[in-house]
C-alpha cells in the first residue's frame, strides 16, 4: 500500500522588498493507493501550490510531506504533475512528448519506444503519433498528456485543473476517459479543480480548502455508485453542501482582496 | 502558389514596363538612367563578366560570393548568440558581468567594424563574415537573453516533474523553446547584416556583388550600376527567402 501524506504544511512565497505572501497554512491530507481524490476551492487558495509541493517541485516551509514513508525533497517518479492545457513541448511529436521523462531518466532506446507505443495503444492515441501539438484539438492534448504522466507508471498522478481549459462537450469525455484510465492504470489521483460538479463526478474524496492561506476546511466522502450522473438526486445533495462551502470562501477571498 | 508567385511579379512587371516606356518617349535620360533593356542587355554582350585584370570577375561568382558571406556570417553569429546568451542566462555572475558590456556592443554599427575587420583579419571572407557577425551577433544575444527569460513556465515545471535535471532543461526545454524566437529576429537584422557585407565590399573586399556598383562608378558606367543594384536586390531577396524556408521547416514550432 503506497500512500502520499501531508502533514501541517506550511508554503510562504518570499516576495520583493521582504513581503512575503503566505499561500498554505498548516494543510493535512492523506491519500492512500488506489483513491481518486479532489481538492476544491476558489481561485487563488494555494490548492495548485499544494500539488507541487506533493511534486517536489518546491520546497516547502513547514510540516511534512511524505510518499510510501519517504519525505519528498524533489521530483519523484512516483508522483507526477499534469499541468492545464498547453504543457506539451511544441516542438515534439506525441510519440516524443510522450517518451519525454522515459529520456530523462535514460531508458533505453528500444526500452522507451516499447512503453510509449503501449501507453498509446491504450489511450487510443497510436494513430496520432506522428502528430504535433499544434495538429491536435485541446481534449487530445490532454490525451497526450495524460499519456506522458502513465508512461512511467507512477503511484500518483498529481492533477492541476487538467480540463479547466477545454469546452463542455470536451471535458465532459474527458473526465469520462480519467475514470477509464483510472480504472484501467490503477493509479491515484490527486486533482485539482474549481468546479462542484466535476469533483463530485470523479473523486472518492473531495477536499475542501479555504481562501488563502490555504487551510483544509472540511473532507466529503462521496458515496455515490460510479457511473454517475449529474442529474441524480444524491448528487445535487452534494451539490448543495459543497457550494455552501464554496460560496463563503468565495466571498472571503473577495473581502481579503 | 502560382497566383501567389504572379501576384508577387505583377507589380514589378508594371514598374519595369513603365520604366521601359519612360526610356523609350524620351521622358528621362537613358545615359543616365539605363533601363533594364539596355543593362540586361549590356550583362549579356560582356558575357557576364565585369571589371578588367585583377578586379575582373563573372557576375555569378560575385553573386555566390556575397551571398556565401552573408549566410556564413548569420550562421556563425546565431549560434555564438544562442550559446552566449544560453550560457549569459545559466549564471548570474556571468549576465551581471557580461551583458552590459554586450548591451554597449550591440548600437554599433556593423559598417563601423568594417576597418577593424580589415585589420585583423585582411581584406577577404574572413572580414566580411567577421562584419556580419557583429551586425547579429549582440543583438541576438540580447534577444535570446529575454526569450529565455520568457520561456513557459509550465514547460520547465513539466520537464523538472519528470525528473529532468537542471542541464536537461537547458538542453531539452529551454534551448529548443528559444531558437524560432531568436530565429525570428535573426531575419528582422538579415538587410543590415547585407548591407554590411556590401559596404564591406565597397570598400575594401573589392569583389562581391558590392563592387559591381563600385566599378560601374569608376568606369562612369550607368549601365554597370544599375545592374549592380538589381542584382543587390535579387540576391538579398533570395537570401531572405532561404531564411523564411529555414524558419517554416526547420524551426516552426510556436509557443502555444
Amino acid at each position: 500500500m503506497s500512500s502520499l501524506v501531508v502533514a501541517n504544511v506550511r508554503k510562504t512565497w518570499s516576495g520583493a522588498k521582504g513581503l512575503s505572501v503566505e499561500a498554505i497554512r498548516d494543510a493535512s491530507l492523506q491519500v492512500s493507493s488506489g483513491e481518486f481524490v479532489a481538492i476544491l476551492g476558489p481561485s487563488g487558495c494555494g490548492k495548485s501550490t499544494l500539488l507541487e509541493l506533493c511534486a517536489g517541485l518546491e520546497p516547502i516551509s513547514g510540516g511534512f510531506i511524505s510518499i510510501d514513508g519517504q519525505e519528498v525533497r524533489g521530483p519523484n517518479p512516483k508522483a507526477v504533475m499534469v499541468f492545464q492545457e498547453h504543457s506539451l513541448f511544441p516542438w515534439l511529436d506525441v510519440e516524443a512528448n510522450v517518451g519525454f521523462g522515459l529520456k530523462m531518466r535514460n531508458t533505453g532506446t528500444n526500452e522507451r519506444w516499447r512503453r510509449v507505443r503501449e501507453v498509446l495503444e491504450r489511450v487510443k492515441l497510436v494513430k496520432f503519433a506522428r502528430h504535433y501539438p499544434h495538429q491536435l484539438s485541446g481534449g487530445m492534448k490532454q490525451r497526450v498528456a495524460i499519456a506522458r504522466a502513465l508512461v512511467g507508471n507512477p503511484e500518483f498522478m498529481l492533477m492541476d485543473e487538467p480540463f479547466a481549459a477545454l469546452d463542455f462537450q470536451t471535458r465532459v469525455l474527458m473526465q469520462q476517459f480519467l475514470l477509464e484510465v483510472w480504472a484501467g492504470f490503477r493509479s491515484t489521483i490527486l486533482f485539482v479543480t474549481h468546479q462542484i460538479d466535476e469533483a463530485i463526478l470523479l473523486a472518492d474524496r473531495v477536499v475542501v480548502m479555504s481562501a488563502a492561506p490555504g487551510r483544509v476546511l472540511e473532507e466529503v466522502r462521496i458515496a455515490l455508485p460510479r457511473p454517475r450522473s449529474m442529474i441524480d438526486p444524491d448528487f445535487n445533495g452534494y451539490r448543495v453542501r459543497l457550494t455552501s462551502h464554496m460560496e463563503r470562501e468565495v466571498m472571503r477571498a473577495a473581502e481579503v482582496l | 502558389m502560382a497566383r501567389a508567385l504572379a501576384a508577387a511579379l505583377l507589380p514589378w512587371v508594371v514598374l519595369v514596363g513603365l520604366w521601359e516606356l519612360a526610356a523609350w518617349r524620351g521622358w528621362m535620360t537613358t545615359t543616365l538612367f539605363p533601363p533594364p533593356s539596355s543593362f540586361i542587355k549590356f550583362a549579356i554582350d560582356s558575357d557576364f563578366r565585369v571589371g578588367f585584370g585583377k578586379e575582373g570577375m563573372t557576375i555569378p561568382a560575385a553573386i555566390l560570393a556575397s551571398a556565401f558571406r552573408v549566410v556564413a556570417g548569420l550562421f556563425l553569429g546565431f549560434i555564438a548568440a544562442v550559446a552566449t546568451g544560453i550560457l549569459v542566462s545559466m549564471s548570474r555572475i556571468a549576465s551581471a558581468s557580461l551583458l552590459p558590456i554586450v548591451r554597449g556592443l550591440a548600437p554599433i554599427a556593423p559598417i563601423a567594424w568594417i576597418p577593424v575587420g580589415i585589420i585583423a583579419f585582411g581584406i577577404g571572407n574572413p572580414t566580411a563574415i567577421f562584419v556580419v557577425f557583429t551586425a547579429v551577433f549582440f543583438l541576438l544575444t540580447l534577444s535570446t537573453v529575454a526569450a529565455v527569460q520568457s520561456v513557459d513556465a509550465r514547460l520547465i515545471k513539466t520537464a523538472r516533474t519528470f525528473g529532468a535535471s537542471r542541464p536537461q532543461v537547458w538542453a531539452w526545454v529551454i534551448f529548443p523553446a528559444v531558437l524560432p524566437q531568436v530565429f525570428t529576429m535573426l531575419r528582422i537584422n538579415f538587410f543590415a547584416a547585407w548591407m554590411a557585407v556590401l559596404a564591406a565590399e565597397m570598400v575594401g573586399l573589392k569583389n562581391g556583388v558590392g563592387m559591381i556598383v563600385i566599378l560601374g562608378r569608376e568606369m562612369f558606367n550607368p549601365n554597370l550600376i544599375m545592374l549592380g543594384i538589381c542584382i543587390i536586390g535579387v540576391t538579398g531577396y533570395a537570401v531572405d527567402a532561404l531564411l523564411l524556408l529555414v524558419q517554416r521547416k526547420v524551426l516552426w514550432w510556436k509557443p502555444e
